[in-house]
């Protein structure tokens, strides 16, 4: 016990694809529900900035039958079922001929990254700080300095990112404004100061995130640890005349971090759609920007594309949590039976 | 009735005196514990009873300092070896837990942290008082095990030689010098030795107030205090789990205080009963003179209360105690509901009166000056 057992891991990746399929569906759906297309909307746009586009309805005609948009739709479906199977997101419309993997293979590590960071410190700070909060041993001043570290978590992450621009990136100007890295660099390349510089770039975006979320979970910490605290074991833990650190940590944060793994796995989706807002303001060439702009466009493919692969890593993490869940809880091994 | 004699010693290993803790509560102070005072001697096993919200539990946990908020000690003193607990700091009280005294808890099943191994739970309460000391440094392990490396004889089998290497390997990395000590722990308790790599939910209830017990104790604590260690079991665990709390205290002599309000058991292990009532300890005698002889009127009704497998009677004692606990009344305590109660009960509270040695009651009745109205009311007693 306190292992995987083979049917867990088997249910689990039933579930993992189940939720593939469905969001794969429905990205296909909801992008087809708007009124217009990407076609006309490129000429569209093409013909405001040339004035006129001679032919627009023939090129209309010509793209759409190219991208298979007058097939019924559930030939376009199918085919695009077979295509995801073979990993292949097609080509982007509005920026064709850019194959969409391409285009998602570039912003993705930008976005895992970003994302990646601003979740293990809001989530290492909020958990530690939620701790802090409900210890009785924990020194008065942090009991109080504590709370109003959290103001930020009322405020929407947008406004969060644009005021953070405002006060660091434009009136004390340490930080850069906008971009993954300095405009000097012209490709990623793996030096100490092009790592520099993307740590310096992604500080205000990965801010934007922390603030206003570890509040969350510094509450939700804080309300599990008040739980744990009335345990029978806490009791005997202090009566054992163990040392309180050790009582802190490995009677108290580490049954009161159960849920608060399960907290996580279910608010990644959520996270990574705030992670759009985020980019875009910063203009970071991630995942988020890239969707942006795909939506602007009205870009089938890309939309399906980017989104698929975002519900794919969102996912994936999840999976990954459950799957660790039996190692961290030695309980939850017996469900799998 | 207890078999075994030992209440001869006469040290005192434990001297709580004039002991008050109050809850705190917005409607004014709850008094939990209310003055009391007794004596626990060397090797001795005294029963603390008493009903529900009497002031037994809290006793316990005043004892051991560990009176959750809004609970307090008003005032008192608690004594054990000469130590006075209530002066030690912090540190000091952290250092004395579990190696002066140590605690079987109330509802073993949520005692143990979930997420640990049983093991671990025992060897952090070793290793905080006792330190890593007794571990060899791992130098000299992994001195000890290139020693061992040989090459394998022609005529030995590979498996036997590999068999050798993980075992050696298994000294080198998994070094647990502990465990011939819980195993011995475990034995003394009763339970096999295939639970120390277990997590508590994979353990009965039983095993896991066992593992309470070993744990409990496993640095050999001058008081060990069982607070209704065994009332989550079913009556056949019961009896033999508090038949290994008591061998184990006999084997490595430990004084013990047992808190429960099942008098049918606690008559089988205790030497001694205190009986509670609203904070106070109204009676506290040898065990065989509170079931043959019980003096105070309350203890007389208690027993009386303990139902009997062989008749049907009707209950003598109302449910509840029934005053404020924030007023108590004036003079004894129990004179709302006692069958006894006259009008000085309400005048003085009634001093611990020593009838016989190690025998001490709290009622007006045993005092000299009211023989003559103790003799009418026992009379009228036998008589209905």
């Amino acid at each position: 016990m306190g292992s995987l057992s083979l049917n867990y891991i088997v249910r689990r990746l039933l579930v993992f694809f189940l939720t593939l399929w469905v969001a794969a569906t429905l990205i296909f759906i909801i992008p087809r529900l708007a009124p217009g297309d990407p076609i006309t909307a490129m000429v569209a746009r093409m013909s405001q900035q040339a004035g006129f586009v001679e032919n627009a309805d023939l090129i209309i005609e010509g793209w759409k039958e190219r991208f298979g948009l007058n097939d019924p739709v559930y030939v376009q479906y199918l085919r695009y079922m077979g295509n995801l199977l073979r990993f292949d997101l097609g080509l982007a419309m509005a920026r064709f001929p850019s194959p969409v993997s391409q285009l998602v293979s570039r912003a993705l590590p930008w976005t895992i990254g970003l994302v990646g960071i601003a979740t293990l410190i809001f989530f290492t700070v909020g958990n530690l700080f939620g701790a802090l909060l409900a210890w009785t041993k924990t020194p008065k001043l942090v009991k109080v300095l504590i709370p109003m570290s959290m103001i930020f978590t009322s405020i929407p992450p947008l406004l969060a990112g644009l005021l953070l621009v405002y006060i660091f990136g434009f009136l004390l100007d340490i930080f850069p404004q906008a971009y993954a890295y300095h405009h000097s660099f012209r490709e990623p390349e793996f030096t100490l100061k092009f790592i520099g510089s993307v740590l310096h770039h992604g500080f205000l975006p990965a801010m934007a995130i922390v603030l206003v979320t570890f509040g969350y979970w510094a509450l939700g910490m804080r309300g599990m640890m008040v739980t744990i605290e009335g345990e029978d074991y806490m009791i005997l833990a202090q009566a054992k005349g163990l040392k309180p650190f050790y009582v802190l940590y490995r009677y108290m944060i580490r049954n009161a971090i159960l849920p608060q793994m399960t907290a996580l796995a279910v608010s990644i989706g959520t996270l990574v759609g705030g992670s759009v807002l985020v980019e875009v303001i910063f203009n970071y060439n991630g995942m988020g920007t890239l969707i942006f702009t795909a939506i602007r466009e009205q870009d089938f493919n890309l939309i399906q594309g980017t989104s698929f692969i975002l519900i794919v890593t969102s996912a994936l993490a999840v999976l990954i949590i459950d799957l660790s869940y039996p190692l961290i809880d030695p309980r939850i091994s017996l469900e799998g039976k | 009735m207890s078999e075994q004699n030992n209440s001869g010693s006469d040290r005192i290993v434990l001297n709580v005196d004039n002991l008050r803790i109050h809850y705190a509560t917005p409607q004014g102070d709850v008094i939990a514990v209310s003055d009391i005072s007794f004596k626990l001697y060397e090797g001795e096993t005294l029963g603390l009873v008493g009903e529900s919200g009497c002031g037994k539990s809290t006793t316990a946990y005043g004892i051991l300092q560990l009176v959750q908020p809004p609970g307090y000690i008003v005032h008192g003193s608690i004594e054990v070896e000469g130590t006075e607990v209530l002066d030690l700091t912090e540190e000091e009280l952290r250092k004395f837990r579990w190696t002066g005294l140590s605690l079987i808890p109330q509802g073993a099943m949520n005692s143990l942290n979930p997420t640990m191994r049983v093991k671990n739970q025992i060897i952090d309460v070793i290793e905080s008082h006792e330190g890593k000391a007794n571990y060899e440094p791992f130098k000299d392990r992994l001195i000890a095990f290139l020693r061992k490396i040989r090459r394998p004889s022609r005529k030995e089998p590979l498996r036997k030689y590999l068999g050798e290497w993980q075992r050696n390997l298994t000294l080198l990395l998994r070094y647990e010098p502990l465990k011939e000590r819980i195993f011995d722990l475990f034995q003394q308790v009763g339970l096999p030795n295939r639970i120390y790599n277990m997590y508590p939910h994979e353990l009965s209830g039983g095993m896991k107030q066992r593992v309470c017990i070993a744990m409990g104790v496993a640095l050999h604590p001058t008081v060990v205090i069982a607070d209704e260690a065994t009332s989550a079991l079913d009556v056949v665990v019961q009896r033999i789990v508090a038949q290994t709390l008591v061998e184990v205290k006999d084997e490595i002599g430990v004084s013990l205080i047992v808190i429960g309000h099942d008098m049918g058991l606690l008559a089988q292990i205790v030497d001694r009963i205190a009986v509670m009532y609203a904070g106070k300890m109204v009676e506290i005698a040898p065990v065989e003179n509170v079931y043959a002889n019980p003096l105070h009127p309350y203890t007389q009704l208690l027993i009386d209360s303990i139902p009997s497998i062989k008749e049907r009677k009707p209950l003598k004692i109302t449910e509840g105690i029934t005053h404020d606990p924030r007023n108590p009344p004036s003079g004894c305590i129990f004179r709302l509901r006692c069958p006894f109660a006259w009008e000085h009960c309400a005048l003085e509270e009634p001093p611990q009166i020593i009838v016989e040695e190690k025998h001490e009651v709290a009622c007006h009745l045993f005092d000299e000056q009211f023989e003559e109205r103790r003799s009418n009311a026992f009379a009228a007693i036998a008589n209905s």
